[in-house]
C-alpha cells in the first residue's frame, strides 16, 4: 500500500472513530426523557437549517463566519474526498489529489484563523483549555493532508508521503479524541440538534418563543437531574461551541449576578456525566458564584448555585445570539419548575408573589376590582359577559402601579380621542400569569390562563390591545395552548395606525433627542420593532438608536420575575441600560412596557426622563 | 414525639377564597423543627385551605366530617382523646371564621390538658416541652409544659415552610366521621366592645410624662421581685390585687 492508500485508510479509521464516539454520545443522550421528534422533516430541513439559519447567526460576526466556513468546509471536504478514495480509479488520478490538497489548504487557512482568534490575548468570552489545542489538531491534520496530497501529486518519494500520513493521523487523532467531551463535540451534537431540535418553529426566520406547557400529571414536575431533560435538550447542551455570544448578550452576567449563560449550558452538559468525568471548563465563570461541590445529585446544588437560576430575566438575548439555536430560557424554566412545584425552593419575595397569586389572582394581592382605579375621572367602560366591543383593553398588573397608571391614563385618553370603541374586563381580568409561569409555577399559570380564557370567551371583541408586552406575549402566544386564540395588538401598533390613519393628529413635534428602548417581550419574543419606531418618527424628529437595539436590545432587568427574585448583583441592570442611553445623548428615553418604566425610572437622577409611548403621543397630540 | 396541628378552613382576607391560616402553617414548621411526626386535624367539611396545608410540610391530614351546626371542639376532643398525641398545636386565632381564638382553650379544657399560648419557639426540655411565649412589646417568656398539652402559635414564630404543589398533591387526606354534637352557645354575655378600664396609678401627681404614661399604658407599679420564692411571690401578688380592690377573698 502506497501513501495514497494509507491516506484513504486513515480517513476510514477516523470515520469509524467518529461513529464509535457518536454511538457513545447517543447512549448518553438516551438517558434523557423521551421526546416527540419529526425525524423526517428534521432531516429534510437540515441543510437549510445549517446553511441558512445557523450561518445567518454566525455571520453577524463576519470573521467568525469566515473562520468557521474555512475550517469546517476544509475538514469536511477533505475528509469526505479521502473517504471517496476507496474507489481505486479515483485515487489513481492526479485531479483527485489536487482537489484533496486544495481542501486541506482551506482547512489549514481555517486553523490559522482559529488560532488567531485567541491571540495575542484571549477575549474573555472565549474559552481556553481544549480550545487552545483545537487549532493545533486542525493544523496538524490539514498540514499533513496538504503535504501528503502534494507529495502524491508531485510523485515525491513515498517516504515523504508516509511521514505526511503520520502527521495527519496525529492531528486526526487529536480531533477525534475531543468528540466526547472536547470542543469538536459540537459538530456531532450540533448536527443531531439541528435535526431533532425541540423547537422546529425556531427555524426559517420564524420565532417560536412561547414556553411549552408542562404535563402537570407527570410523576415528577420539571427538571431536577440531567436525566429529567428531554433527550434532545441534552443534545442541545452538547452542541454548545462556547463561542461566548450569549455571555456577551446576558444582562445578568453584565450586572455581575451569578449567571453566565455559556457556563450554564456547559454545566447542564456536564451534569449528565458522573462528577469525575466532567470536562474542565475554562471560560468565564458565573460571576461570584462559589464553586459547586463536585457531586452527583440534583443540578441545583450539585452543579448550579440557586442564584444562577433566579438571576435570569428570561430576556432571550442569549437564545437570539446563539448560533447553535440552544434554548437557555427553556432550560432555566424547566429547572425553575422543579424548584417551584416540587421543592417550593423560591426566593422569599417570589414565593410571596406566588402565594398572593394563589389566593387573590394578583401578584401583589391587590383587589381585582381596583384595577381600573388609575382611571378615576376618565370613563372606563367595563365589558359584561355577552357584550361586545371593538377593542378589549387589557390593563395588566401595571394598572395597580401609580406611576404606570399615568401611562395608561394617556392611552385611555388617546383611545377616546381617536373614537376607538373599547372596554375593559373589570374585576374579571385576572393576572395574565406571565410572572407565575416564568417563576416556574405552571399550576397557577394554567389556572389563571383558564380563568381568563373563560372570561374572554364569554365576551365578543375584535382584538385585545395591551400596553404590557408580557401580557401581550402570554395572551397571543401562550394562551392558544389552553384554548384561547385572540388577535392581540400592542398599544404601540394601535397608536401608530391611529396616527397613520389620521385619527390622531400630532399638533406639535417633540423636542430633543429621543431614544427608544425595546422591551424584550415585544422585540425578541414577538419581533415587533417597527411600529414603535414609526410611531416615534411621526412625532419626534430626533430619534437615535442605542448600539444594542431591536432584536439585540439589552433587557431592563425587569422580566422573568428577576425583580422579585432580587438576586445579589454588583451593578444594576437598568443602570447599565441607562448608561447606554446616555452614551447616545438621550434626552428622553421612550419605553413601551410597565416593567421597563419601573426599572428604568428607578435609575437615580440625573438621567433622561422615562416616558411611555402613549404619554409621548398624548403630548404631541395635545392634552386637549 | 407526635404532634397534631389543628387546621381551620381559612379564608383570604381580601379575596375570601380558601387559604390556609398563616399562623397554622407556622405551627407546622414549629412542629417539624421539633423533629416531631406531624399530622393535621380538621373538623368540618373537607376544605381547599386544608389541602394547601399539605404543600407546606404536612404529609397527612385527618378530616373529621361534621355538619355545619356541629361543635368542632367536641369532634376534635373526641378524636384527640381516642388517640392522644404528645402535642396539639393551633394558631392563636383563625382567619375568616369567628376568629375569637377561643377554640384551643375550649379544647384544652375538654381534654383536661394544659395550654400554653402564643408560642414563637418550641424545644424539648428535661421536664417536658419548653415554650417560648410572645408577650406584649417584644418580651419573651419561657414556660415548660408537660405533654400532652395544647400550644397556640403566635404570628411572630419563624416563617412557614414554603408551599410546593407537588407535596400538596402527594399528601393524603383521610376523611372520618367526626363526633357530632350540636354547638351550644358558649358566650355567657354579649355586650358592645369598650376599651378595658385602666388603673391609673398616678392620678393627678407626677410629671406630665408620668401622667401620660399612666393614662396610656397598662398599669404598672408594685415591686419588682427577681426569682422570689413562690410563697413570697404569691403574697406579693395578693397584696397587690387587694390594694387595687380586685381580690374577692380579701380576708383569707
Ligand atoms: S450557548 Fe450558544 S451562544 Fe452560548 S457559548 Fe454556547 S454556542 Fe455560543
Ligand atoms: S435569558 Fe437573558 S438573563 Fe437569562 S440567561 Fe439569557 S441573556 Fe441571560
Amino acid at each position: 500500500m502506497g501513501p495514497a492508500g494509507a491516506f484513504v485508510l486513515l480517513a476510514w479509521i477516523l470515520l469509524a472513530s467518529v461513529l464509535v464516539a457518536g454511538a457513545r454520545l447517543v447512549l448518553r443522550w438516551r438517558r434523557g426523557r423521551a421526546a416527540r421528534v419529526d425525524w423526517w422533516a428534521g432531516l429534510v430541513a437540515l441543510p437549510r437549517r445549517y446553511l441558512v439559519d445557523v450561518h445567518g447567526v454566525v455571520a453577524r460576526d463576519p470573521r467568525a463566519a469566515r473562520m468557521h466556513a474555512l475550517t469546517a468546509g476544509g475538514l469536511l471536504g477533505s475528509s469526505g474526498l479521502l473517504l471517496l478514495g476507496v474507489v481505486p480509479a479515483l485515487r489513481a488520478g492526479v485531479v483527485y489529489w489536487v482537489l484533496v490538497a486544495t481542501s486541506f489548504a482551506v482547512a489549514l487557512a481555517g486553523s490559522a484563523m482559529v488560532a488567531r482568534r485567541r491571540r495575542p490575548v484571549r477575549p474573555a468570552h472565549l474559552s481556553a483549555g481544549g480550545f487552545l489545542w483545537l487549532p493545533v489538531w486542525v493544523f496538524l491534520y490539514a498540514a499533513g493532508g496538504l503535504a501528503g496530497a502534494g507529495a502524491i501529486v508531485l510523485t515525491a518519494s513515498p517516504g515523504l508521503g508516509f511521514a505526511a500520513v503520520v502527521l495527519a493521523a496525529v492531528g486526526g487523532a487529536g480531533l477525534v479524541s475531543g468528540l466526547l467531551t472536547g470542543p469538536i463535540r459540537h459538530a456531532l451534537a450540533g448536527a443531531v440538534h439541528l435535526v431533532a431540535h425541540p423547537r422546529p418553529g425556531r427555524f426559517a426566520g420564524r420565532r417560536e418563543s412561547a414556553l411549552l406547557p408542562l404535563d402537570l400529571e407527570a410523576a415528577r414536575l420539571g427538571v431536577a437531574v440531567a436525566e429529567d431533560f428531554a433527550w434532545n435538550r441534552l443534545v442541545g447542551f452538547d452542541a454548545c461551541i462556547q463561542c461566548g455570544r450569549c455571555e456577551l448578550a446576558c444582562p445578568a452576567f453584565a450586572a455581575g449576578q451569578r449567571l453566565n449563560p455559556k457556563k450554564l449550558i456547559q454545566d447542564l452538559a456536564a451534569a449528565s456525566l458522573p462528577p469525575g468525568a466532567r470536562p474542565a471548563y475554562e471560560g468565564s465563570p458565573h460571576p461570584g458564584a462559589p464553586p459547586p461541590p463536585l457531586a452527583a445529585g440534583p443540578i441545583v446544588g450539585a452543579v448550579l448555585h440557586p442564584d444562577t437560576l433566579w438571576a435570569c430575566t428570561t430576556c432571550r438575548a442569549c437564545v437570539a445570539a446563539c448560533p447553535m439555536f440552544i434554548e437557555h430560557v427553556d432550560a432555566v424554566v424547566d429547572l425553575r419548575r422543579h424548584a417551584s412545584l416540587e421543592e417550593g425552593a423560591l426566593p422569599e419575595k417570589a414565593a410571596a408573589v406566588l402565594e398572593a397569586i394563589r389566593h387573590t389572582d394578583e401578584p401583589e394581592g391587590n383587589p381585582l376590582a381596583a384595577r381600573g382605579d388609575f382611571a378615576a375621572g376618565l370613563e372606563l367602560p367595563v365589558l359584561g359577559a355577552g357584550e361586545s366591543t371593538d377593542v378589549l383593553l387589557w390593563l395588566g398588573a401595571g394598572a395597580f402601579d401609580l406611576r404606570y397608571g399615568r401611562s395608561l391614563r394617556a392611552l385611555v385618553t388617546l383611545l377616546r380621542r381617536a373614537g376607538v370603541a373599547f372596554a375593559v374586563l373589570g374585576a374579571e381580568e385576572r393576572d395574565c400569569g406571565d410572572l407565575a409561569r416564568r417563576l416556574g409555577d405552571e399550576v397557577e399559570f394554567a389556572r389563571l390562563a383558564r380563568a381568563n380564557i373563560a372570561a374572554l370567551n364569554a365576551r365578543r371583541f375584535a382584538r385585545i390591545v395591551t400596553a404590557d408586552p408580557h401580557a401581550l406575549h402570554v395572551l397571543r402566544n401562550e394562551y392558544p395552548d389552553f384554548g384561547g386564540c385572540y388577535t392581540v395588538v400592542h398599544h404601540s401598533a394601535l397608536l401608530e395606525s391611529l396616527l397613520a390613519e389620521g385619527r390622531l393628529t400630532p399638533e406639535r413635534r417633540l423636542a430633543g433627542r429621543i431614544v427608544y428602548h425595546d422591551p424584550c417581550y415585544l422585540a425578541r419574543y414577538n419581533g415587533e420593532t417597527g411600529a414603535p419606531r414609526r410611531l416615534l418618527d411621526r412625532i419626534a424628529p430626533e430619534r437615535v438608536e442605542m448600539a444594542r437595539h431591536g432584536l439585540s436590545a439589552m433587557c431592563c432587568g425587569g422580566g422573568g420575575g428577576a425583580p422579585v427574585s432580587d438576586v445579589e448583583a454588583v451593578r444594576r441592570i437598568p443602570d447599565l441600560r441607562m448608561a447606554q442611553a446616555r452614551e447616545v445623548g438621550a434626552q428622553t428615553l421612550a419605553v413601551a412596557c410597565p416593567g421597563c418604566t419601573a426599572m428604568l425610572e428607578g435609575v437615580p437622577e440625573p438621567r433622561p426622563p422615562v416616558r411611555d409611548l402613549a404619554e409621548l403621543v398624548l403630548e404631541a397630540v395635545g392634552e386637549g | 414525639m407526635r404532634a397534631v396541628v389543628l387546621l381551620s378552613a381559612g379564608r383570604h382576607p381580601l379575596s375570601a377564597r380558601p387559604a390556609p391560616v398563616p399562623v397554622e402553617m407556622q405551627a407546622i414548621a414549629l412542629a417539624r423543627g421539633l423533629g416531631a411526626d406531624v399530622a393535621g386535624l380538621h373538623a368540618g367539611a373537607p376544605d381547599l385551605a386544608v389541602r394547601e396545608a399539605l404543600g407546606q410540610g404536612m404529609d397527612r391530614v385527618t378530616v373529621l366530617r361534621i355538619g355545619e351546626a356541629d361543635d368542632a371542639v367536641a369532634a376534635l376532643a373526641a378524636a384527640l382523646a381516642a388517640d392522644p398525641p404528645d402535642l396539639v398545636l393551633a394558631g392563636n386565632r383563625g382567619r375568616g371564621g369567628e376568629d375569637s381564638g377561643l377554640l384551643p382553650y375550649l379544647l384544652a379544657e375538654a381534654l383536661g390538658w394544659p395550654i400554653a399560648a402564643n408560642a414563637v419557639a418550641l424545644a424539648a426540655a428535661a421536664e417536658g416541652l419548653a415554650v417560648i411565649q410572645a408577650r406584649a412589646r417584644g418580651a419573651r417568656w419561657r414556660l415548660v409544659v408537660a405533654p400532652p398539652a395544647v400550644v397556640t402559635v403566635h404570628p411572630a414564630a419563624p416563617p412557614a415552610l414554603p408551599f410546593a404543589y407537588a407535596r400538596a398533591r402527594r399528601g393524603r387526606i383521610e376523611e372520618q366521621e367526626g363526633r357530632s354534637a350540636p354547638l351550644v352557645p358558649r358566650v355567657a354575655e354579649e355586650r358592645p366592645y369598650r376599651p378595658r378600664p385602666r388603673v391609673i396609678g398616678v392620678a393627678g401627681g407626677g410629671s406630665a410624662a408620668e401622667r401620660l404614661r399612666a393614662a396610656t399604658e397598662v398599669a404598672g407599679g408594685g415591686r419588682v421581685l427577681v426569682d422570689p420564692p413562690p410563697e413570697e411571690a404569691a403574697r406579693e401578688l395578693l397584696a397587690w390585687l387587694r390594694a387595687l380592690g380586685f381580690s374577692r377573698s380579701a380576708d383569707e
